[in-house]
């Protein structure tokens, strides 16, 4: 298990090597957008300047900024601005529907979609974000200490979940990224976006779906079973069905990108037979676009 | 058996099964095939959704046609059809079985049984009684009898024991052997002939019509059988003459072979046959030496006994050395004293003419001294150990000889010649008298017009008669010859020229040479009719053997007559000093073709059609098309790509049926194992400890590779059970409670490696467990697993050990714990020159030795500090130095004592 943890968090470093460290655009009021990106306006830990201030005893020595204190005739302190980072919740889909790969060449859905998990969680705190994982974090951290929890917290099997996150409490301006099949009914999806756009919460909704899902290749008598005991489906020739398939899948994707747009929410799309960087970027586009908008 | 003109069905029964087939098309009809199963996680999307083409799904028409193919063809190869099935159909009621097993059914004997086992099954199927008569006698007689009334299978074990006699057939007293053979009931007839006359076989031929409808089998028209001849004797080459006996339209070449006793190729000769011809010779040269190794000629591929020829002393040439009593008569050939013995024996032997010393030096077989007074004095030891040892020394007298002869002579003789009519005398030249039946050259004719005219006269001696061979009509001795321990002394008593008698010109001349040189192979010089017994003799098909009970000895002067048969098969006959061998082969060369047979027998042949098994083709089609309707009903569902897998299995299983017998040499592993030294590890199937194995002996490795000239590849771990182990100086194996016991095959490698040098480190990887502390956990496993091998007694690692000493100087053996002893193999000069084979501890060395990728240390060594690793690695270093050294290192052991010495 060791092992493929180290391997797991691995690829995913390696995946977010490629990317300039994300910087998440917090969404905070506009005033505080125009003063700079992230200052907090206190004094801190952080690496820009804050202020000057007069040396009390018991200041550390290294503290004291020698050309302010050359220039006037008191002992001049350097005091920086605390940088909070924003805190951003992640989620992906463990239920069992996402257990599938159409061909022994395509990853299954789940694997593809811990991995994104991990490899923005990777980028967010390379930018020195705060990351949790929704489900599994009381509230959000940063660091490696927190990249190896959340890796161990993804390796492990805890069984199937899930399709939807649940619908807990969240920070305020939290960001909170899903990545799913999104295959539940459309009321569902409807529920969750509801409950946390409610909480002023940014979402980003990340569908990732196998090829097969998309086109329906299945030809010739098919019985179509679920993953997650939906039922079972005859076809006499599935080919006939592809075309009604196909429309359907498409409305659903509609209905979901209609929900995501009245929430001010984005919305993203992968197939698993595409490399991960290319989903990454996606992902990671769709988060910058939140910081700029 | 069903018979449909050429194709039969021995299962017929199981055609019925094609009424089934329009009842399959039907299912096939009317069955849908069986949908494929697809997990699909968006099956909540498809709910609801109807395809607007939902009618049935018929098969198509193709897919069904090849089905119900499938289906005919399983049937029909069930049905086992035979194409063209050899055993003909013959008649009905008893099978009346004539079987020609003489000589010239040798040749193609395999297809003879095999047409008569095709006969006979099919008579076994029909239940049938056999009647089976051989037609070549088999008794000392000459008579032939009928193997009377059989069950077939009896018969066919009969037949099966048949074989060919190396005599000709006897038909007619085969007819005598069916005279009174009745059969009730209805009978059919089948001759197996082999196709030659022997004046006998009309009347066979009208007693077999008695019988029953005859059929008559011979062998499908050929040039065959052949006859090899026996090559004339007296000539410088073999005169090879083969005939044959069948067809003689075409021309066709043969090879004949000549063999040595021990069966070695000496020589080969190609004889062609003409068109038209049944004859053809060819000459075979070979270097007298080889030729008369020469102890039987055959033709090749013929196995017959016809086609074989033994050869006796008669075709033997033995080397005859000559010596001249005078050189200087070279000029002179006519007179020389040699030169009629040299013209008459140079066709028949290989004739050296010499001085004797240089004769001596390589001896022939034969030496004939021409007018020689004495034998030089240096070389008559030499010429006396010759002639003791079988040598034949022929001498003439003559001027020289008669003035002073050496006593080499076979009589005394009195001083000075004799002579018989010439100018001083009024006696007339005397003839020769008739050769007594105790003289070799019994049985010659005496010219009338041979003469002496001169001789030396023996003293008369109460011996002179039994040492005399020829007498003039006189009665004095001409030829006299002793008995000298094997060979022989023979002096003639006149001279090898015309000088004192014509005898040199004539033939008898040279059949008295002949004879004389015949001695000397020891072939019985007397012409005796004791009677020659059988020796060895040939079978059928040619092949020497003990004789049959029936060969009788036969009478000696009836031996140039003798025929084969059963009194008299053909083969070696008499002393095994010198047998004399009777061929087939000239009693047989004229025996004409089988007379026309009468209209009503039907003449067919066997062995020309191949009957042809269908079954396997049949069964072979259906696979294939099996696997087409695999591919096609994939095809037709629509599911041919996504179960590419599966198709690709099914060829796989195919083309593993084909290459079933392809061997699977892992020859990338080994040749991984030898390229380089690699330290290897028993996998103990425990993934920790395997783990922690892997990682000490790359630990090792780094140390070694650091710091001596001994550079490992990568650890590598094995399997006793599938793995070889003689590719590695050294394996170390951790020992786990729950390591199963090895298998009697690997033991056996786990010994064989230990015999043969391998070093095998035992790790109980626990202190408690020590070999000294009784019966622990460990130390029971570690019995548990050792157990069967053969394991040397253990003695404590001794302080000044080559182990402590090999590389670095170490007092103890660390690993990561210390303290407990570390066993090794008793006693010096053992198998394995003095180095232990095994090396048992429990200090867990591969933990202490374990780094990981870093070169890092991965385990705590206890009690602790990084001088025990260190001491660890330097007990590694050792060990490794030891595996690849042996006791190289033992000198340095005593180099304390050496430097001592050396300083005083």
């Amino acid at each position: 298990m060791a092992v493929t943890q180290a391997n797991f968090r691995q690829r995913a470093e390696q995946l977010a090597a490629h990317l300039p460290p994300l910087l998440v655009a917090a969404e905070r009021v506009a005033a505080v957008v125009a003063q700079g990106v992230h200052g907090r306006r206190r004094v801190g830990a952080g690496e820009t300047f804050w202020q000057f201030r007069p040396y009390h005893p018991g200041d550390e020595v290294n503290r004291i900024d020698w050309r302010q204190t050359a220039k006037s005739t008191r002992v001049l302190v350097r005091e920086n601005e605390w940088e909070a980072a924003e805190s951003v919740w992640l989620w992906h889909d463990t239920s069992a529907s996402m257990r599938f790969a159409s061909h022994p060449a395509v990853e299954d859905k789940a694997d593809r979609a811990r991995l994104l998990l991990l490899a923005l969680a990777v980028l967010l705190v390379r930018g020195g974000e705060h990351v949790a994982l929704l489900g599994h974090d009381r509230r959000a951290a940063t660091g490696r200490g927190t990249l190896a929890r959340m890796t161990a917290a993804l390796t492990r099997d805890d069984g199937p979940g899930a399709s939807l996150p649940p619908r807990i409490p969240l920070p305020r301006y939290a960001q909170l990224v899903i990545i799913g099949d999104l295959l539940s009914p459309i009321e569902d999806i409807a529920a969750t976006i509801r409950h946390f756009s409610g909480q002023k919460v940014r979402g980003h909704l990340f569908q990732i779906l196998d090829p097969a899902e998309e086109t329906l290749p299945f030809a010739g008598h098919t019985l179509f079973e679920g993953l997650e005991d939906e039922g079972v489906l005859l076809a006499r020739r599935a080919e006939d069905l592809r075309r009604d398939y196909t429309r359907r899948m498409a409305a659903h994707r509609d209905a979901i990108a209609g929900l995501t747009r009245a929430a001010r929410w984005r919305l993203g799309l992968h197939h698993t037979d595409q490399p991960a960087q290319a989903a990454l970027l996606s992902l990671y586009m769709s988060m910058a676009g939140h910081a700029s908008g | 058996m069903l018979s449909l003109g050429p194709l039969a069905f021995t299962a017929p029964w199981l055609l019925v099964a094609l009424v089934a087939v329009p009842l399959l098309w039907w299912l096939l009809r009317v069955t849908p095939p069986a949908p494929l199963r697809v997990r699909f996680p968006a099956v909540r999307l498809l709910f609801g959704l109807v395809a607007p083409n939902e009618t049935t799904a018929k098969t198509p028409p193709w897919l069904i046609a090849l089905r119900l193919l499938l289906a005919t063809l399983a049937i029909v190869a069930l049905a086992h059809p035979l194409w063209r099935p050899q055993a003909p159909v013959i008649g009905t009621g008893a099978l009346v079985l004539v079987i020609d097993d003489g000589w010239a059914a040798a040749p193609d004997w395999p297809l003879r049984q095999a047409a008569l086992d095709g006969v006979l099954a099919h008579a076994e199927r029909g239940d049938r009684p056999v009647l089976l008569l051989t037609t070549a006698p088999d008794d000392r007689d000459g008579k032939v009898a009928a193997k009377g009334m059989m069950g077939a299978a009896e018969a066919r074990a009969v037949v099966r024991a048949l074989a060919p006699k190396p005599w000709s057939v006897d038909r007619a007293r085969a007819r005598e052997a069916l005279r009174d053979v009745t059969i009730a009931g209805a009978a059919s007839v089948l001759w197996l002939s082999d196709g030659l006359e022997d004046g006998g076989s009309a009347s066979l031929v009208s007693r077999l019509m008695e019988l029953g409808p005859l059929t008559v089998q011979i062998a499908p028209p050929g040039p065959g059988p052949f006859v090899l001849l026996p090559p004339a004797s007296r000539t410088r080459d073999l005169e090879l003459v083969v005939r044959r006996l069948g067809d003689a339209g075409t021309s066709l070449s043969a090879w004949v072979r000549a063999s040595g006793e021990d069966g070695r190729l000496l020589g080969r000769g190609e004889v062609v046959f003409a068109e038209g011809e049944d004859a053809a010779s060819a000459t075979l040269a070979l270097p007298a030496e080889l030729r008369n190794r020469i102890a039987r000629l055959d033709i090749e591929d013929e196995r017959s006994a016809a086609a074989a020829v033994l050869l006796d002393e008669r075709w033997r040439r033995r080397p005859v050395g000559l010596v001249s009593g005078a050189p200087i008569e070279r000029d002179q050939p006519l007179l020389s004293d040699v030169y009629f013995a040299h013209r008459a024996l140079e066709p028949i032997t290989t004739l050296r003419q010499a001085e004797l010393a240089e004769l001596l030096e390589d001896p022939p077989a034969v030496i004939v001294f021409g007018d020689v007074a004495k034998v030089p004095g240096p070389d008559r030891p030499a010429l006396d150990v010759w002639l003791e040892a079988g040598g034949v020394l022929v001498r003439f007298a003559g001027p020289r000889f008669a003035e002073a002869a050496d006593d080499l002579v076979p009589v005394t003789l009195r001083g000075g010649g004799r002579t018989i009519g010439g100018a001083m005398s009024w006696e007339k030249p005397a003839r020769l008298l008739p050769f007594g039946d105790a003289s070799p050259f019994f049985g010659l004719a005496i010219p009338k017009d041979v003469l002496v005219a001169r001789q030396v006269l023996a003293e008369p001696n109460l011996d002179l008669p039994d040492k005399t061979w020829a007498q003039l009509e006189d009665g004095t001795s001409l030829v006299t010859a002793e008995r000298r321990g094997q060979g022989w002394l023979i002096l003639v008593h006149t001279t090898a020229n015309t000088a004192w008698s014509n005898l040199a010109l004539s033939g008898l001349f040279v059949e008295m040479l002949q004879r004389l040189i015949e001695l000397s192979a020891g072939v019985p010089a007397d012409g005796s009719g004791a009677p020659l017994p059988p020796l060895t003799v040939l079978d059928g098909f040619g092949v020497l053997g003990t004789p049959p009970s029936s060969a009788q000895p036969i009478a000696a002067d009836a031996f140039a007559e003798a025929t084969s048969s059963p009194a008299s098969p053909p083969g070696y006959w008499g002393s095994k000093a010198g047998p004399r061998t009777l061929n087939l082969g000239p009693r047989v060369a004229e025996t004409p073709a089988l007379d026309a047979l009468p209209d009503a027998a039907a003449v067919t042949t066997y062995g020309v059609v191949e009957e042809r098994d269908l079954l396997p083709w049949l069964a072979a089609a259906a696979i294939l098309l099996g696997l087409v309707e695999l591919l096609a009903s994939l095809l037709a569902r629509g599911q041919l790509l996504r179960r590419a897998s599966a198709v690709a299995a099914a060829t796989l299983a195919l083309l593993v049926l084909a290459a079933a017998s392809a061997e699977a040499v892992d020859d990338a592993e080994i040749l991984a194992a030898i390229d380089d030294l690699h330290l290897a590890y028993v996998m103990t199937g425990n993934p920790e400890v395997d783990r922690i194995s892997a990682a000490g002996l790359f630990g090792l490795g780094t140390i070694l590779r650091s710091r001596t000239s001994v550079e490992p590849a990568d650890p590598i771990g094995i399997d006793l059970e599938s793995d070889e182990l003689v590719f590695f100086p050294m394996v170390y194996w951790p020992i786990t409670l729950d390591q199963s016991e090895l298998s009697d095959y690997a033991r056996a490698k786990v010994d064989h490696y230990l015999r043969t040098g391998g070093i095998l480190v035992l790790d109980t990887r626990d202190p408690e467990a020590s070999l000294a502390g009784g019966a622990r956990s460990g130390n029971l496993a570690l019995r548990r697993l050792l157990a069967g091998l053969s394991i040397p007694p253990l003695i404590p690692v001794p302080p000044d050990h080559v182990l402590t000493r090999a590389f670095y100087l170490i007092d103890e053996l660390p690993g990561r714990w210390i303290g407990d002893q570390v066993w090794i193999e008793q006693g010096d000069g053992g198998i394995n020159d003095g180095v232990s084979s095994i090396v048992i501890g429990s200090h867990d060395w591969a933990a202490a030795w374990a780094m990981d990728a870093r070169l890092q240390p991965l385990l705590p060594v206890v009690p602790g500090g990084e001088r025990q690793r260190e001491m660890a690695y330097r007990f590694g270093v050792n060990l490794v130095m030891y595996a690849a050294t042996g006791n190289y290192k033992t000198d340095a052991v005593h180099v304390p004592a050496i430097l001592e010495r050396l300083g005083e």
